[in-house]
C-alpha cells in the first residue's frame, strides 16, 4: 500500500517527474496489481507525469478518498494545460478500464448470486410440484379412494391440537384482543346471563305452544280415535316428496334396521322367490338332468326378467360398504320387486 | 369469534389438570415453536421430552355428556349455512379422535353429500335399508379422508319416505348405530331441512340436543326463536347457537347486528362464530370441506373452535368485534 500512498500525493507535491520515475520502476517491479502494469506500458506518450499521476490515481481504488483525488487531478489536467488535451484523452482509457474492471466484476458477483438464487427457487419449485403431481404414487390410490389415507399415515395429522392457542390464534395477553390468521381483533365479553335465557325461554313457551306431530294424515283422512289431534300433522294431497301411504310393515322395517349381518331381507325374499319359481319351471319342463345348482340357475334368471347381479353385488358391497367409487350410477342395484311394488318409487334411479 | 378458552383455565380441567401436576412442563406449554406449524415429534428418545411433547400433542376437547351424543343442526330459514356447519364441525369432530355419522335428513334437497365429495358413493340411504334392500352398514359411506366419519342419507331425491315415519326411522337407526359392533359413535350429527315441516319433526325426533344456526339478520333471527320455541316445547333443553356469516366490517360501520346484538334477541348460549369467508364457497365447489384447509382460513378455525366446545358442551364467553389495527413488527413481514 505504501507506493499506491505516495502516488497519491503526487500531485500536490508538484514534483511528479521525480517520483514517478522513481517510483515507477518500483512498481513495474511489484508487477502485483494488473493495473499498473497497464499504465506504466502507456507511459510512452510525451505526458508522462501527468498522466501517470491520472493513471496512478485511478489505478488505486481500494482507497477511500480515491474520487476527491481523481477529481482533483483531473481539474487540474484541463485547467492548467489545454494543450495537452490529448494526453489526458489518452489517459483516460485506463482509468475507463480500471473502472470497468471494478465495477464490473461487483456487477458479476451480484448477478451470480442472483441467478444461483433464481435457480435454487425454481428448483424448489419444481421439486415442489413434482412431490404433488408425481403420476402414479399412492398419494394417487388415497385420490381415487383405493386406500385409506389414514391408515397408510398420509394424511397428516392435525398440525395443532388446540383450536385456541395455536401459531394461527393467538389471545393477546390481556384476554381484551385476539390474533387469527394475522389480524387483531379486540374481544367483548359475552353478558348473557342464566337468568336472562331463563327469561328467553319463558316468553318463548308463552309464544310457541306445540307437540311435536306423531301421526301424518292426507287432508280428508278421518282421524282415528285414540290420537290428540294436537299431534296431528296434515300434509297436502299433492306434496312433492311425502306420502302418508305407510304400506310399509313397521316391524320389518325397524327388523330392517336393526339387521347386522347376512342378506338384506327384500333381497333374501327375492331370491327365494327366484328360486321357487325356477323349480316349478323344473318340474313343469322335466328338465331333470339339469341339476338344480345356482351357477345352472342363472341361465334362468334373465326370462324371469330379474336383475342378474342384484344378488352377488349386494354381496360384494357387504365387504365393500359402499366403498366401491367406480360402480356407475347405471348399476344401480336396487332389484325391482317381486313381491311387493310399495318401494317402486324408492327405486328410482337419481 | 373466540371464546375467551384460556389455555390455563382457573376452573381445573383434565386436560391441563396433567400438564399443571407436572410443574418442570407447566411452564413450557406454550409451544416455543411460534411460527410453524409442527408439533414436536412425539418420538423423541429422551423420557421427558416425551411425556411433554405427548401432553401437548395429545391436547383433546374433553368429551361432555353420554354418547351416542344425537345433535341437530337446524335453523329455520333456509339457507344460512346449515349444511356448511354439519359438514365442517363434523369433520373436525372426527379429526378430534370422535366417531362421527352425519344424517342428511334433508329429504328434497339433499346435499350434503356434494359438499363433502361423497356425491358418487351414495348408492343406499335409510329408505333402501327400510325396505330391506340392504343393510345399516352399507348405507353408511365412510369418509376415505376421516375414516371415523360416516355419511347416511335419508333418501335419494324423488323418493318418497312415507311421512311420518322418518322420525321413528331415525329413532331406530340410533338405536342400531348404538348397538352396532364397532361400538357406538360419540356424535350423530343431524342435518335438518328448512322450514318446521315433516323433514324439521323428522330430524329432532332423535335429537337430545340441538345447534341453531342463524345469520345476523332479521328474518333469519326470527325464524330461530320460532325454532327455538318448537325445540324447547319438544323437550330439547341444550339449544346452542352458531352465528353465521359474520362481517366484523359492517358491524363496526354499524351496518350488521353484532353478535352480542342477536344474542340479547334470542337468549342462548354461543357456540361459535363464523365469520362470512369466501372460502366456504371454494370448499364447496371442491366438495372439501373448509375445515381442512392448509393452511386454515378464519371460517375453518371458528368452525373448529366450535366442535371443540360442542364436545365439551362450552359455550363463547367473548366474542371477536371489529379489526384492531395491528401493530407492525419488523417480523411481521415474515408472517410473524
Ligand atoms: N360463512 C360463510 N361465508 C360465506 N358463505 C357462506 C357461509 N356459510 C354459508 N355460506 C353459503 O351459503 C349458502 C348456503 O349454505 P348451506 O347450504 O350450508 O345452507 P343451508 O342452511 O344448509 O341451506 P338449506 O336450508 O337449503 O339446506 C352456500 O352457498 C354457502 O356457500
Ligand atoms: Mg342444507
Amino acid at each position: 500500500m505504501a507506493p499506491i500512498w505516495t502516488l497519491q500525493l503526487h500531485p500536490i507535491s508538484f514534483q511528479p517527474s521525480i517520483w514517478v520515475s522513481k517510483h515507477q520502476t518500483h512498481l513495474n517491479f511489484m508487477k502485483l496489481r494488473p493495473e499498473f502494469r497497464f499504465i506504466s506500458s502507456s507511459s510512452s506518450s510525451k505526458q508522462l507525469n501527468r498522466k501517470f499521476v491520472l493513471g496512478a490515481n485511478s489505478g488505486s481504488p481500494s482507497d477511500p478518498d480515491e474520487p476527491a483525488v481523481k477529481t482533483q487531478t483531473i481539474t487540474v489536467a484541463v485547467k492548467d494545460q489545454l494543450s495537452k488535451w490529448h494526453g489526458t484523452i489518452n489517459s483516460f482509457p485506463p482509468l475507463v478500464f480500471v473502472m470497468n474492471r471494478y465495477g464490473g466484476r461487483n456487477l458479476a458477483i451480484g448477478l451470480c448470486i442472483a441467478i444461483a438464487l433464481l435457480v435454487i427457487a425454481v428448483r424448489v419449485y419444481a421439486a415442489r410440484k413434482l412431490r404433488y403431481r408425481t403420476p402414479g404414487s399412492v398419494a394417487d390410490l388415497v385420490r381415487r379412494g383405493q386406500l385409506r389415507s389414514d391408515r397408510r399415515g398420509i394424511s397428516r395429522p392435525l398440525m395443532y391440537e388446540d383450536p385456541f392457542n395455536n401459531p394461527m390464534v393467538k389471545v393477546g395477553k390481556s384476554n381484551s384482543t385476539v390474533e387469527m390468521c394475522g389480524k387483531v381483533y379486540r374481544l367483548a365479553p359475552v353478558t348473557l346471563t342464566e337468568e336472562e335465557q331463563a327469561i328467553h325461554q319463558k316468553r318463548r313457551s308463552r309464544a310457541y305452544q306445540w307437540k311435536r306431530p306423531t301421526v301424518f294424515l292426507k287432508e280428508g283422512e278421518s282421524v282415528p280415535a285414540d290420537v290428540d289431534p294436537d299431534t296431528i300433522r296434515w300434509i297436502p294431497a299433492n306434496h312433492p316428496f311425502a306420502t302418508t301411504a305407510s304400506d310399509i310393515d313397521e316391524d320389518l322395517a325397524q327388523n330392517n334396521v336393526y339387521q347386522k349381518h347376512g342378506v338384506p331381507f327384500r333381497i333374501k325374499a327375492e331370491h327365494e322367490a327366484m328360486q321357487r319359481k325356477l323349480e316349478a319351471l323344473q318340474s313343469e319342463q322335466k328338465l331333470n338332468n339339469l341339476m338344480i345348482d345356482p351357477r345352472n340357475a342363472k341361465d334362468f334368471e334373465r326370462p324371469f326378467k330379474e336383475h342378474p347381479r342384484s344378488r352377488e353385488q349386494v354381496e360384494q358391497s357387504s365387504f365393500n360398504n359402499q366403498t366401491s367409487d367406480s360402480m356407475p350410477p347405471t348399476s344401480d342395484p336396487a332389484p325391482i320387486s317381486v313381491e311387493s311394488n310399495s318401494s317402486s318409487e324408492e327405486t328410482q334411479k337419481l | 369469534m373466540l371464546s375467551l378458552h384460556n389455555p390455563f383455565p382457573t376452573t381445573p380441567k383434565p386436560s391441563i389438570n396433567l400438564n399443571n401436576s407436572t410443574p418442570p412442563f407447566s411452564t413450557t406449554f406454550k409451544p416455543h415453536f411460534p411460527n410453524t406449524l409442527k408439533p414436536p415429534k412425539p418420538h423423541k428418545p429422551h423420557f421427558t421430552t416425551k411425556t411433554q411433547s405427548l401432553l401437548q400433542y395429545n391436547r383433546k376437547p374433553q368429551l361432555a355428556g353420554e354418547t351416542p351424543r344425537v345433535v341437530v343442526i337446524t335453523s329455520g330459514k333456509g339457507g344460512v349455512g346449515k349444511t356448511t356447519t354439519t359438514a365442517n364441525v363434523g369433520l373436525s369432530l372426527a379429526r378430534l379422535g370422535f366417531s362421527v355419522v352425519a344424517v342428511d335428513a334433508d329429504v328434497g334437497l339433499r346435499n350434503l353429500d356434494l359438499l363433502l365429495g361423497l356425491e358418487n358413493r351414495v348408492n343406499y340411504t335409510l329408505v333402501e335399508v327400510l325396505n330391506g334392500d340392504c343393510r345399516l352398514d352399507q348405507a353408511l359411506v365412510r369418509d376415505k379422508r376421516w375414516s371415523n366419519f360416516e355419511l347416511l342419507c335419508i333418501s335419494k331425491p324423488r323418493s318418497k319416505l312415507p311421512i311420518g315415519f322418518g322420525g321413528k326411522a331415525l329413532v331406530w337407526l340410533v338405536d342400531a348405530l348404538k348397538s352396532r359392533q364397532e361400538g357406538s359413535p360419540d356424535f350423530i350429527i343431524i342435518d335438518c331441512p328448512a322450514g318446521i315441516d315433516a323433514g324439521f319433526i323428522t330430524a329432532i325426533t332423535p335429537a337430545n340436543e340441538a345447534v341453531l344456526v342463524t345469520t345476523p339478520d332479521i328474518t333469519s333471527l326470527r325464524d330461530a326463536d320460532r325454532v327455538t320455541g318448537l325445540l324447547e316445547c319438544d323437550g330439547i333443553r341444550d339449544i346452542k347457537m352458531i352465528v353465521n356469516r359474520v362481517r366484523t366490517d359492517m358491524i363496526k360501520g354499524e351496518d350488521m347486528m353484532s353478535v352480542l346484538d342477536v344474542q340479547e334477541m334470542l337468549g342462548l348460549s354461543l357456540l361459535g362464530v363464523i365469520p362470512e369467508d369466501s372460502e366456504v364457497i371454494r370448499s364447496t365447489n371442491r366438495g372439501y370441506p373448509l375445515v381442512l384447509n392448509k393452511p386454515p382460513t378464519l371460517a375453518g378455525l371458528a368452525f373448529e373452535q366450535a366442535a371443540w366446545r360442542l364436545v365439551e358442551q362450552d359455550s363463547m364467553k367473548a366474542v371477536m368485534m371489529e379489526e384492531e389495527p395491528k401493530k407492525r413488527g419488523f417480523f411481521s413481514f415474515f408472517g410473524g
